[in-house]
């Protein structure tokens, strides 16, 4: 157990070092001055880059040079915008919750949805049921995202009217950003008509959700569906209906639980198609998540944000990934065997 | 009258879009209280046999039978329920292959303990259930020489050596104390002292519970002692079928000779280190069946004739298929 642990976090620790590592080279590749790239400060005189210079220490070795990078990075120091001239640090903690948040709710509505749903069609496999649901997701699976959203939008917003265009909630309510999460920041503020934010901000997120959840409870349901009928096929499914035992308790003492494994390594797979997909998305609905802040960066060649803004992307997905897989070492009894290979 | 009684039991799977006969006309029956082996070598059908007869098979193989019966009741026809019930209480099957027949995310106590029919346990609390459970599961590990029961009981199916494996399985059937146990090559790959302990297992359960037993296996050694009556099967068709100890004294059947013949310590006239006779080849694949008697390519005694399919001949309650048997003059 400990071991285990152990191994994860030098797994973590070792791979989040790589992409500093990336991000640092990031500087000297982009074009321009590295110290620009590196600080976003832009120095007037020689005085002040020679001051710069030797306040991130530039002037030693490449390896000395990283190492007080790294020391930056976690102290919080982590430039500032070519652009708005903010901190860096700032501005990624406003952009990246509000994508974690569309990602969030997207995978609650796949969890929630699509592993029911692939269960039933998996205990009915080749039944119409089944298929109607298979079909469904097949071809919602092969919907590019940003197509379906702007249908989402060109029949919700334009046609119907229902739904907000853009953003994440109207400009009357002005809410303080706590944890990020704009639902939540709306429970902890001290506004007066709570109810009226929390309905535009639902109405916000509607449409967002459904185009990034659509696709992820598609491949849920597939990848249920798949493993369910797997286990259904093993010997000991077989060997348990020959010792009599009722469907109930063959599903649930024995498939219920050997159909989620397979998933959730899946899962972990899922976790960087859904941040893509939540970026893409965002940046059609105007929700100020890392992905239309990306995006903005690109456009005004913004360097540190871009510099930053990969390395905080990464950074989530990587540690996301790992956790996962590390919660499904910890509960999967058959993975002891293969300790090795896994890591 | 047999408990289990099986008549022309064929089963037919697509293949492409031709139609094999995987078993072609199986007759098999257990009596009350009687050991009955069914050997045959690897690939002649055995398994299929026993998963015919639990139900286990995949739906879209087509299985047909004359009679297929248990105590007097149609397997076939009767209703899902009705053969849970069956299962559950009356047949019990150790599979050939017991790690993969565990399930893998379960410890074995769990598994052990819910294939303990609800009627065994005492106590109107659950408490008081869940602890007479654990009593049960305990002994019933214990009668299968299993020591540790501590140890095992609470590991899961991939930390146990495999003939530990095998006991748990044989426990589990055990445990719901059925009237048939059905077991497919329960000592394949077992140190002969385990083998020997699970074989006076079965002779003890046999002679004190009266548990009637199929046996499965291709070891003729193993059964020929405790087996009270043998089928012979060949490419999944039953080619002879009787008392042990006639068969061994004169079996009729080309097939069943040699297979008798192969294993030396039933020729006690053998001179030592002579030839040990055996049939050439090998069992033809699914896909490549002769047609007619299915040992046709192989048999020393084949004529013309054995293109059709022999029928099932009887000489009291010594049955054999075979146009040309031994106890018949030379073609
Ligand atoms: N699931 C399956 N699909 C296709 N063929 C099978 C399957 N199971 C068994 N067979 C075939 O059926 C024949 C009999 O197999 P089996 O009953 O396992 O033999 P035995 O138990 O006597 O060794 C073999 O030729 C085998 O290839
Ligand atoms: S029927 Fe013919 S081929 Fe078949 S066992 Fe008898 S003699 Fe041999
Ligand atoms: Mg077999």
């Amino acid at each position: 157990m400990i071991q285990i642990l152990i191994r994860y976090s030098t797994l973590l620790f070792l791979t989040l070092l790589v992409l500093a590592f990336m991000s640092f080279s990031l500087a000297y590749l982009f074009p321009g001055d590295p110290l620009e790239n590196l600080t976003g400060l832009v120095p007037q005189n020689e005085m002040q880059r020679e001051a710069l210079t030797r306040q991130f220490k530039l002037d030693g070795p490449y390896l000395i040079q990283f190492f007080h990078y790294v020391e930056n990075m976690l102290a919080g120091n982590w430039g500032y915008s070519f652009t708005s001239g903010l901190p860096l640090r700032e501005e990624v903690g406003i952009a990246l919750p509000a994508t974690i948040e569309l990602a969030t709710y997207a995978m609650l509505m796949a969890l929630f949805i699509g592993i029911p749903l692939g269960y039933y069609a998996g205990m009915r496999c080749y039944s119409t049921s089944d298929h109607v649901i298979n079909s469904t997701s097949i071809t919602t699976y092969s919907f590019p995202v940003f197509w379906f959203a702007l249908l989402l939008i060109l029949i919700f917003s334009l046609q119907l009217d229902s739904a907000p265009l853009s953003g994440r909630i109207s400009l009357l309510y002005d809410i303080e950003p706590i944890t990020g999460f704009i639902i939540v920041d709306i429970l902890l503020s001290e506004l007066a008509n709570k109810p009226l934010a929390l309905k535009d901000a639902f109405s916000h997120l509607a449409l967002p959700t459904l185009a990034i959840g659509a696709i992820t409870t598609a491949s849920m349901i597939r990848i249920t569906r798949r493993s369910v009928i797997d286990v259904k096929h093993r010997p000991y499914i077989a060997a348990a209906v020959s010792r009599g035992l009722s469907s109930w308790q063959i599903f649930f003492r024995h498939i219920l639980r050997n159909a989620l494994l397979p998933i959730l390594p899946l899962m972990a797979i899922q976790i960087t198609t859904l941040i893509t997909n939540a970026m893409i998305v965002e940046t059609l609905f105007s929700w100020p998540g890392i992905g239309n802040w990306l995006i903005q960066a690109i456009y005004q060649r913004d360097y540190p944000a871009l510099r930053v803004g990969m390395m905080a992307v990464s950074t989530v997905v990587i540690t996301l990934t790992i956790l996962v897989d590390l919660f499904n070492r910890l509960i999967d009894p058959s993975r002891e065997k293969y300790e090795r290979a896994t890591v | 009258m047999p408990m289990l009684d099986i008549k022309n039991l064929t089963l037919e799977m697509e293949s492409g879009d031709a139609s094999i006969k995987a078993l072609d006309k199986v007759n098999l029956s257990v009596s009350s209280g009687e050991i009955r082996a069914l050997v045959g070598e690897s690939g002649s059908g055995k398994s299929l046999i026993v998963s015919a007869i639990c139900g286990a098979l995949p739906s879209q193989w087509n299985l047909t039978a004359d009679r297929m019966s248990w105590n007097g009741e149609n397997l076939l026809s009767m209703s899902v329920q009705q053969r849970r019930e069956v299962m559950r209480r009356e047949i019990a099957v150790v599979f050939q292959n017991p790690q993969s027949s565990l399930d893998p995310s379960a410890t074995l106590g769990e598994q052990l303990e819910e294939s303990i029919p609800d009627e065994f346990v005492e106590g109107s609390w659950f408490w008081q259930r869940a602890q007479h459970r654990k009593k049960i599961a305990i002994s019933t590990v214990h009668k299968v020489g299993i020591k540790y029961h501590k140890h095992y009981l609470s590991a899961y199916p991939h930390q146990i050596p495999a003939d530990i494996g095998q006991k748990f399985m044989i426990a589990m059937a055990l445990v719901s104390q059925p009237k048939l146990l059905i077991a497919d090559d329960p000592t394949r790959g077992m140190e002969p002292t385990t083998k020997t302990q699970i074989l006076k297992l079965f002779t003890r359960l046999n002679q004190t519970r009266s548990l009637s037993i199929l046996f499965v296996s291709h070891d003729l050694l193993a059964i020929a002692s405790m087996a009270h009556s043998m089928t012979v099967l060949y490419a999944g068709q039953t080619v002879e079928a009787g008392k042990m100890k006639h068969i061994k004294k004169r079996p009729l059947h080309p097939y069943t000779k040699a297979l008798l013949d192969s294993a030396p310590s039933f020729r006690k006239d053998l001179p030592p280190k002579s030839h040990l006779p055996t049939l050439g080849g090998s069992i033809p694949t699914l896909q490549h069946l002769p047609i007619g008697c299915r040992l046709g390519p192989r048999c020393p005694r084949a004529q013309r004739a054995c293109v059709q399919t022999p029928a099932m001949r009887k000489i009291h309650d010594h049955s054999y298929s075979c146009h040309y048997p031994l106890h018949m003059e030379k073609p």
